[in-house]
């Protein structure tokens, strides 16, 4: 056998790996979806929507847009992983003692 | 949340400390990591007619490639360029593995970068483990602090870089200089600059372990003639330790003398003798680690080495195969529809824009007009002027453009239009075309449809 210290056997924990995971994913997708989003619309032309005297430049639109863009997705698969772990497993209702 | 394992969340997880190795691939990967990081900082320094020759100005919104100006229109460019990127990496797995990941995924080659200033101020592997195991003294806090420095420094460069991509980097530099940066380029630049710091220098094989989506798909793209890392089970076994000079048949013995090289340079540390496992990112350290220990036992190199599932099993490989076929295939025509459609394409880019608010409006004289915003984009770089012209129904005239249009070089040019019928030409809905075409040379000449609203017949 090959000594412990001679391994990686370094495994994160479960939580811990969801936490990265959803962060890190939704960032990547984030990233994809900003850069898509803001090909086609143009931050100024956006910001008449929501208030006419909304005075900001393109630089806060992207940030904003970005920021926007990484909770939406983080809120998503964060969900997604936290009900897919926190779903009943079948051996709860057999109610061992 | 509330889970048993929520305890555990914090726990210092265990350390990796790769052994250095040299060799082959060690040297390959030396040059992919410098080339490509070199690419990198370097890139945004390069002066292509009077001006920064890759810059994604997004505040102009236009991105600069070397000749080439890029507008938002020009998106099935990006998108297709997208698309190519992922053919690729298709491509080159199903024939080589995880090439990229050993020798061109960012992750791997900027944690090289780390490990490499971990190497200088901290010392080889064992000494790692001595410092990291040792009470705190003078000679470790100069030597974590060393590193650290090299880290934060190395860091900042790179978001400064990052933000030189956006930002014309000389007077970036300059106004980093003069302490006068503005606030969302000094937060992207930190931004990516932490990203860094913490990607190379903490979390590192995990990123490939735990977060990286295509560690896990990867294999989906794998078949029996897919290049990968493999230990020669019936040459090594069974494995065993010996003297230089034994015979290995006289004790029973295979190839492998069990030394576990391969296992302590491993970044990810797995050991390949059990086999192709999702955690290899196939950097060929382990076959640099293994080459060297045959070499000094004066046995054939190769017993940890690139091969097939198919070679292994003594079958022969095939590089053409239907799956590498059509990746190849695929990813020549996109390449070149991409090559043909930026060369042939027209510099200029005319949006039609109807009026939404009103369907129609009648004037004097039976007749009735709409309206509509026309856009035109000059993207050469000299101005230009532009002949507008309306057609799709007898007696259709086009009220409000001049007869010749000047847009400057790279400009735009917002005109609102009218567009005029007598109403027995007009009635119901007709599909019209806007052209513009450049005076000076007719090649110039784009077309765009939209559609002419009448009162109902």
């Amino acid at each position: 056998m090959i000594e412990e210290e001679y391994r990686g056997a370094e495994r994160w924990s479960r939580n811990r790996q969801a936490v990265f995971t959803v962060v890190w994913i939704s960032f990547l997708s984030a990233a994809i979806g900003t850069m898509v989003f803001f090909a086609l619309f143009d931050p100024v032309d956006l910001t008449g929507i929501f208030d006419a005297d909304l005075d900001i430049d393109r630089d806060a639109g992207y940030a904003a847009g970005f920021f926007f863009f990484w909770v939406l997705c983080a809120l998503c698969s964060g969900m997604t992983a936290f009900l897919v772990r926190t779903a009943p497993k079948r051996k709860a209702k057999q109610h061992k003692q | 949340m509330n889970s048993p394992a929520g305890a555990s969340m914090y726990e210092s997880a265990k350390k990796i400390y790769p052994r250095e190795i040299g060799g082959r691939f060690a040297r390959l990967s030396y040059i992919a990591t410098l080339s490509l990081l070199g690419i990198f900082y370097f890139l945004p320094w390069l002066t292509w007619d009077d001006r920064q020759a890759v810059l994604f100005d997004l505040p102009a919104r236009k991105f600069y490639l070397l000749g080439l100006t890029l507008w938002p229109q020009d998106f099935p460019y990006l998108a297709l360029l997208l698309i190519i990127a992922a053919l690729s990496l298709f491509f080159f797995t199903a024939l080589a593995g995880r090439l990229w990941c050993g020798f061109a995924c960012p992750q791997t080659v900027w944690t090289e970068i780390f490990i490499w200033m971990e190497q200088w101020t901290e010392g080889t592997r064992s000494q790692r483990m001595k410092l990291d195991k040792a009470p705190w003294s003078f000679e470790k806090l100069r030597k974590k602090a060393s590193k650290q420095l090299l880290w934060i420094t190395f860091s900042m460069w790179t978001g400064f870089t990052f933000v030189g991509y956006f930002t014309p980097i000389r007077e970036l530099g300059a106004d980093i200089v003069a302490l006068n940066v503005g606030g969302w380029t000094f937060f992207w630049g930190t931004f990516y600059g932490l990203a860094t710091y913490g990607n190379a220098g903490y979390l590192r094989e995990q990123v490939c372990k735990y977060m990286c989506p295509y560690a896990r798909f990867q294999s989906a793209m794998f078949d029996k003639d897919t290049l990968i890392i493999s230990y020669d089970e019936d040459r090594g076994e069974p494995r065993g330790s010996r003297k230089r000079g034994d015979d290995p048949a006289e004790k029973g013995l295979g190839d492998c003398i069990d030394c576990t090289l391969c296992v302590q340079v491993c970044p990810t540390g797995i050991d390949i003798r059990e086999g192709l496992q999702y955690e290899c990112i196939a950097c060929a350290a382990c076959i640099d680690a293994c080459d060297s220990v045959m070499d000094k036992m004066n046995y054939p190199r190769g017993l940890v080495r690139f091969t097939t599932e198919n070679s292994l099993k003594q079958r022969p490989s095939r590089i053409l195969r239907p799956r590498t076929i059509i990746y190849a295939t695929l990813l020549l025509s996109l390449c070149s529809g991409l090559v043909y459609s930026l060369a042939t394409r027209t510099p200029l880019i005319l949006d039609v824009i109807r009026d939404r608010n009103s369907l129609y409006r009648e004037i004097p004289d039976d007749r009735v007009e709409n309206i509509y915003t026309l856009k035109l984009i000059n993207q050469s770089h000299e101005p230009r002027s532009f002949v507008l012209r309306v057609t799709g129904f007898a007696g259709i005239e086009l009220d409000g453009a001049p007869g010749q249009i000047l847009v400057e070089g790279g400009g735009v040019m917002s005109l609102p239009v009218r567009v005029r019928a007598h109403r027995d030409d007009a009635q119901g809905i007709h599909a019209i075309h806007f052209s513009a075409t450049a005076v000076d040379d007719p090649g110039v000449h784009v077309e765009e449809d939209s559609r002419f609203l009448g009162p109902t017949p």
